[in-house]
């Protein structure tokens, strides 16, 4: 019997590269004659540009160029918007894209003004004090609450408002239900920035070869294809005279799904006009503003309920800053709008929201991609009514669930991708159940909560629900060939961040072909290789390109099959695909080895039958109706000390239904990375703005990653609801881990807090802002010995 | 960023206000300052460097406008730093009052708008180099102060 | 712009002559003048990690050390630790074992943090390794299976 992989914990393909070294990331890639970029980039968030005068810069030794955005011409436009509005009645969308570098004005603190290109970074660095920037400053819009006030300064004048988007989406009467309601409570929950902060900051190198008339962009990109498609177009070239290579990737976490930056359009346009290859490495501290951010939302939060806890309707106005451009268009508001119902059955929901624009780095989807609000908000409320109404935190939610038959439950809503908010499968009661048994739910409400409250120990527990959108289209391809060393080739589109792509996909193929898993070659992220699809994005990577291997896997079976039947002759359904070779079945040793059936499929002499396709290989794309919806529940318990208001997390629990799971290995970790992230957007990451617009903390000394100290380790359970809508029956797990965190963490500091009587209505929280909501609380009494319960 | 403050001069108020309106006085006052020049009435021009954390020697071409000037009562400045690693601008208000004869109470508070790589890395020594700064400038003036009495 | 200066170091067994400006730092003379790209750099400001070397033994981190602090030191970088044959070290054997990477832009800094590490502290508690790695920031992994692969390269290495 051929050895499955599927469901295995198969260790990584592409790990020996990565741990020796040897993997290629783009600041890798080393060219003869190659010159160095840095930006000049604007101190200011809101200001005038009167005058750039590069003159001393061009004059100083070493410098080849300096670019304004004069010295663009015709090839200075805005970028392209890449996510139209879904087609929702009465929507508004004010589109404003990013400019390759700023004319008339600047608008965020770090947008690029000048590009300056020299035999090294450090001469380019060195230029760019010698170029001399008049700015005319302007007042800023920060807060969000401001932004549509009648006398704010407009970050676009010709708009005539900082509003980017309005759109009101409703189903059912909530009014009837607020009439009909036991209990309606009202919160304002705010959510701020925090960064992506992947370890590896973008970069990009661009070559063109002037005789082979091509141009190689190597790019930590999540989206080479659209990459080179927009570039040929912006570039007056051929799409296949431009070549887009996303090799490793030091972590995306969804900025570097954002095109075009500035960086993308200039530096291929410069290596033209210079004829030699061009590098730029983003800084760190260029990181934090010139990479793509997000989370800031601002929620006026309504709930409405039946004195036995079921879920009448929810009214949700809330505030969604989209920075100074919006090329992603509302993929992140609408995100937390739809994310909001969660696994609960809501019989009216009526949701607005305004997006503004500000003079803050762009907002495009992280890791969650407003998600996170839409949970916050959600189990927020059901906490304060569950509080309310005096039932349990988990009663409440299996109240509301949506039960099994529910399914495919249609929540009468657009979703990003434009198609209705249809979940294709769930099953969410056992997942909290499992969750309380891995937590000890009972045990510690009962025994050990009282026994610590009576030692005088804040020890508190949260438990939360969410559901995530995942694998959305429109589709993704693979190319899968077998060659004539019996190794296996699979090209596919997507880009790879470490998500495990080179094993995940190579499992898919070593089972439909009889292969071992480390014969199957995964190429990700190369335009030559493959040029149809759009990237990785949206937990999308297995469900969609996943699909597609196991398609085009599908076929090159189908040919080994038939072209082994003639060879061996024997019955089409009689051929067995088991290591490396088609055979008889029962008769492994009447049987050929791949790669020899791959050179006879290819023959040199002779004449071949008509309509036969050469080699064994094929290609497939694969394009779901819609997302698969996956769902989970997070429990956590920590212990607050009350002197510094610091969170010690105990306990960590996961129960995770992401449909068929192809490597627990892989979905675990990508759980565990993502628990890590949410909770250094829970409790130590924010990006602080001060009210010129102002970032305050652009470095790793200010703006805290969770250390290996601070994240616990996770304790995990899977649960298997098969996604009805792709072969794998898979849905997504990359953002997963992220998206409850913050509600989980609020709940169970809450707890934990109990004498504080506090709400927490925020995230990100720090020490510093718990201990001043402790010292604001109106019960605010330590607990004492014996004395709480 | 706020720098507020009080501090008490041994001296009569017209001596201390005469040393406050001193281009080179002035510039002692701004420790890092340099080749600070009047361009006109009232308004002064110059450079100054100053180190902050990871930002070892951040150089600033300073313009500097006094306003709203009541003598020996108080005046206003107006304040513009650029450089390469960032900018300053904002607005100090000083105000002058007779403690009795020989001692002046100077009140002080500027309200500074900061930004660029000094307010992106430099934020947390933001507070303390300002205190800094002010506490060694203050000093100055003392001592200057101190001097002009002794020599008249 | 000052002279260039020649310095003597050895990296990964290897003795090199080179001229470097004095303000080289550590990390940019391995990255571009040796082509040692095993190395990263994550942050230039010396607390993310990525680009910790062993210098005389030593983990540091090359982004906050100029070339020539280095002139006749020797120098390992995560190049140096596999065999010539490609076998891996055990270390770095434990950390596909344990999945101990996934983007692995992060992985060399914490290999090479580690190695000394462990070979001071044999038989290392949990958390006496979480705070060994505390100084180097990881996004994607959560730290879990960092901390196991430690464990995992201890019992080998140690046993």
């Amino acid at each position: 019997m051929a050895r499955r992989y599927f469901g295995e914990r198969v260790r990584r393909n592409e790990d020996a590269r990565l741990l020796t070294g040897r993997a290629l990331f783009v600041d890798d890639v080393h060219l003869a004659d190659m010159l160095h970029v840095a930006f000049l980039r604007s101190d200011f968030a809101h200001a005038r540009v009167t005058a750039v005068d590069a003159t001393a810069a061009r004059s100083r030794p070493g410098i080849v160029a300096v670019f304004t955005a004069e010295d663009l011409g015709s090839f200075w436009q805005p970028g392209p918007l890449l996510v139209p509005p879904p087609p929702i009645e009465g929507l508004v969308f004010n589109p404003a894209t990013q400019v390759p570098l700023a004319r008339d004005k600047v608008r965020h603190v770090g947008e690029p003004i000048a590009m300056v290109v020299a035999e090294s970074r450090y001469l380019a660095e060195d230029a760019l004090s010698d170029i001399v920037v008049d700015l005319e400053p302007l007042d800023a819009v920060v807060h969000l609450e401001a932004a549509l006030a009648a006398d704010a300064p407009l970050v676009h004048e010709e708009l005539g408002s900082n509003l980017a988007a309005h759109v009101i989406q409703r189903k059912g009467d909530y009014q009837r239900a607020r009439d009909e309601a036991d209990l309606v409570l009202a919160r304002r929950l705010h959510y701020d920035r925090g960064a992506s902060a992947a370890i590896e900051t973008r970069g990009i190198v661009a070559y063109w070869d002037r005789r082979a008339e091509e141009l190689t962009l190597w790019d930590t990109t999540q989206a080479p294809i659209p990459i080179r498609n927009g570039l040929a177009r912006m570039l007056g070239l051929l799409e296949s005279q431009v070549r887009v290579v996303a090799p490793f990737v030091g972590g995306g976490f969804g900025p570097k799904i954002m095109m075009f930056y500035p960086e993308e359009m200039l530096l291929p346009w410069a290596s033209i006009r210079l004829g030699r290859p061009l590098k730029w490495i983003e800084d760190r501290q260029e990181s934090f503003y010139g990479t793509t951010q997000e989370r800031g939302q601002v929620h006026d939060a309504e709930i409405a309920v039946s004195k036995d806890g079921r879920i009448l309707g929810v009214r949700d106005v809330f505030l969604h800053d989209t920075g100074a451009y919006d090329p992603y268009g509302l993929t992140v508001p609408i995100n937390s709008q739809c994310t909001l119902l969660g696994p609960y059955r809501v019989p009216a929901y009526d949701s607005e929201f305004r997006a503004v624009f500000t003079n803050k780095p762009t907002v495009t989807p992280v890791r969650g991609a407003g998600r996170q609000h839409g949970v916050f908000v959600m189990e927020r409320l059901l906490d304060l009514a569950a509080k309310g109404l005096a039932i349990d935190r988990t009663e409440i939610r299996k109240i509301n669930y949506l039960s099994p038959e529910e399914f495919p439950h249609d929540h009468e809503i657009l979703f990003q991708d434009s198609a209705p908010l249809v979940y294709d499968s769930g099953n969410y009661h056992p997942i909290i159940e499992k969750a309380e048994e891995l937590v000890g739910y009972r045990q510690f409400l009962d025994a050990d909560q009282p026994r610590h409250r009576a030692a005088g120990h804040c020890v508190g527990l949260g438990i939360v629900s969410y559901v995530e959108g995942t694998g959305i289209g429109p589709y993704e391809g693979a190319r899968v060939t077998v060659e004539p060393s019996g190794q296996v080739r699979v090209a596919t589109g997507v880009g790879t961040q470490g998500q495990g792509h080179f094993t995940v996909f190579a499992q898919i193929v070593a089972d439909v072909l009889g292969v071992d898993v480390e014969e199957v070659h995964v190429i990700t992220g190369d335009t030559r290789e493959f040029h149809w699809g759009t990237g990785t994005f949206a937990s999308r990577g297995v469900v969609v390109a996943g699909s597609a291997c196991y398609e085009a896997a599908k076929r090159v079976r189908s040919k080994i099959v038939e072209l082994a039947s003639a060879t061996l002759e024997v019955a089409p359904h009689d051929v067995e695909l088991s290591e490396g070779r088609a055979h008889a079945k029962g008769a492994p040793s009447r049987g050929i080895d791949l790669g020899e059936l791959a050179v006879r499929a290819n023959p040199l002499r002779g004449a071949v039958r008509p309509g036969t396709e050469p080699g064994l290989e094929a290609t497939a794309y694969f394009g779901p109706d819609r997302g698969s919806t996956a769902a989970g529940v997070h429990a956590m318990i920590v212990e607050v000390d009350p002197e510094t208001a610091m969170v010690e997390i105990k306990r960590y629990v996961v129960v995770h239904d992401c449909g068929k799971v192809i490597n627990p290995l892989l979905v675990e970790a990508q759980v565990q990375g993502g628990v890590a992230h949410g909770i250094g957007n829970a409790f130590y990451e924010q990006l602080v703005f001060d009210d010129s617009g102002q970032l305050l903390n652009a470095s790793f000394m200010d703006y805290l990653l969770p250390t290996a100290t601070d994240v616990p380790s996770v304790e995990m359970g899977h649960l298997e609801t098969p996604s009805p809508l792709n072969p794998l029956g898979v849905k997504g797990v990359g953002e997963a881990g992220a998206i409850p965190t913050g509600a989980v963490f609020a709940q169970a500091v809450e707890d934990a807090l109990h004498d504080y009587d506090l709400e927490i209505l925020e995230m990100p929280l720090s020490p510093n802002r718990l201990f001043q909501l402790m010292g604001e609380s109106t019960r605010g009494k330590r607990p004492t010995n014996g004395g709480a319960g | 960023m706020i720098v507020e403050g009080e501090y008490t001069f041994k001296g009569p108020r017209q001596t201390v206000w005469d040393l406050l309106q001193d281009p080179e006085v002035l510039a002692k006052a701004m420790p890092g300052a340099k080749d600070l020049r009047q361009v006109g009435e009232d308004q002064y021009e110059g450079a100054m460097q100053v180190a902050l954390g990871p930002i070892t020697a951040a150089k600033f071409s300073l313009s500097v406008i006094l306003s709203d000037k009541v003598p020996p009562e108080r005046y206003a400045m107006e304040i513009s730093g650029k450089g390469p690693v960032g900018y300053t601008r904002g607005t100090a208000h000083v105000e002058l009052a007779e403690q009795d004869a020989e001692n002046t109470r100077m009140s002080y508070r500027a309200n500074l708008q900061i930004g660029g790589k000094v307010a992106a890395v430099g934020q947390r020594l933001l507070d303390s180099v300002g205190k800094m700064l002010t506490r060694k400038g203050l000093e100055a003036l003392s001592d200057e102060l101190e001097k002009r009495l002794a020599s008249s | 712009m000052s002279e260039a200066i020649s310095i003597s170091v050895t990296v990964n067994g290897q003795q090199l002559e080179r001229s470097v400006e004095p303000r080289t730092l550590l990390s940019d003379f391995l990255r571009y003048e040796l082509h040692l790209t095993g190395t990263h750099v994550g942050c230039e400001h010396g607390v993310c990690g990525a680009c910790t070397v062993l210098v005389s033994g030593e983990a540091v981190r090359s982004c906050l050390m100029f070339a020539v602090q280095a002139a006749g030191k020797e120098i390992l970088t995560v190049e140096g630790l596999s065999g010539s044959d490609g076998t891996l070290h055990p270390l770095q054997a434990a950390f596909r074992e344990a999945h101990g990477l996934q983007c692995g832009f992060c992985t060399p800094g914490f290999l090479m943090t580690l190695l000394p590490f462990l070979s001071e502290n044999p038989a290392p508690s949990e958390s006496a390794i979480r705070k060994a790695i505390s100084g180097n920031l990881c996004r994607c992994t959560g730290y879990q299976n960092i901390v196991e692969a430690a464990k995992i390269a201890a019992e080998r290495v140690g046993g």
